[in-house]
């Protein structure tokens, strides 16, 4: 299926939006989702070349199941080689089209994403590398924090935009 | 109602988070009669107390859990997951 010519078009057609000392961008990439048994391992860094530079690469996603973003757009044989390093006791699937990467930087983030996030988003309880699936408003996110003040919310892609102009109106009292 | 539920993989997280699907009673055994069963799928006790329930962490880690909780005091005492167990107390 991915060798076929699909048309690409970006869930959201925005450029980035910077509010004061905020900042939101959607950094692409790709996004496959591992799917295990509950209390399988994660799978080591050795056998995930793929995610070296992002951070972090392996995002917990419940028991089992994770989700690998890269910063770099895979191709189709890379991800069918990915696939067969971590079977038969990880599935991969990809869903780089299924789902919308949102970065959000810049001091206030942790402020504005409590505006929508029941989580406790302090460092000592959410540190940096963590990453959990929650709701933000009424949409479901995965939320990762890949930096003291900087975080990466993975969207199902029809609540994509609507996310987004949740986030630009929860970002519009820092800018 | 129980405000905040500790998810055994997820920690401490809002009801909006969950789905309550209802009582967590015990199954009957296939052959247990028709009576057996009628009442397993469709008479409720309604307890003002203690209650154990299923409650499905849709927008979390997407697992089953059984929580324990009263409706008189809306206390938590606890949840594990249906199949891994691992009770967790708030």
């Amino acid at each position: 299926m991915r060798d076929s010519a699909l048309m690409r078009r970006p869930a959201v057609a925005s450029e980035p939006v910077r509010c004061g000392d905020l900042l939101l961008e959607a950094p692409g990439g790709s996004i496959l989702q591992l799917l295990g048994k509950a209390g399988a391992t994660p799978p080591s860094d050795m056998s995930l070349p793929e995610v070296a530079g992002a951070s972090p690469g392996l995002r917990n996603a419940g028991p089992g199941q994770w989700f690998v973003v890269t910063d770099r757009e895979l191709t189709g044989p890379e991800i069918d080689a990915l696939a067969a390093r971590l079977a038969p006791s990880l599935h991969v699937v990809d869903q780089s089209s299924g789902r919308f990467r949102i970065r959000v930087s810049g001091a206030p983030s942790r402020r504005m994403l409590a505006k929508g996030v029941a989580l406790d988003l302090h460092p000592e309880r959410f540190p940096v590398g963590t990453a959990t699936s929650t709701l933000v408003g009424q949409i479901g996110t995965n939320l990762a924090r890949t930096g003291q003040d900087s975080f990466e919310l993975l969207v199902l892609r029809g609540f994509a935009q609507s996310l987004w102009d949740d986030l630009l109106l929860m970002s519009r009292e820092f800018g | 109602m129980a405000s905040r539920v500790p998810c055994p993989h997820c920690g401490l997280r809002p009801k909006e988070e969950f789905t309550i699907k209802g009582a967590a009673l015990p199954r009957p055994a296939p052959d247990a009669g028709e009576a057996a069963w009628i009442e397993y799928v469709y008479l409720r006790e309604n307890p003002r107390g203690a209650y154990d329930e299923f409650w499905h962490h849709t927008s979390g880690c997407r697992r089953w859990l059984v929580v324990s909780r009263n409706t008189l005091t809306h206390d938590v005492y606890g949840a594990r997951d249906v199949a891994l167990g691992g009770e967790t107390q708030p």
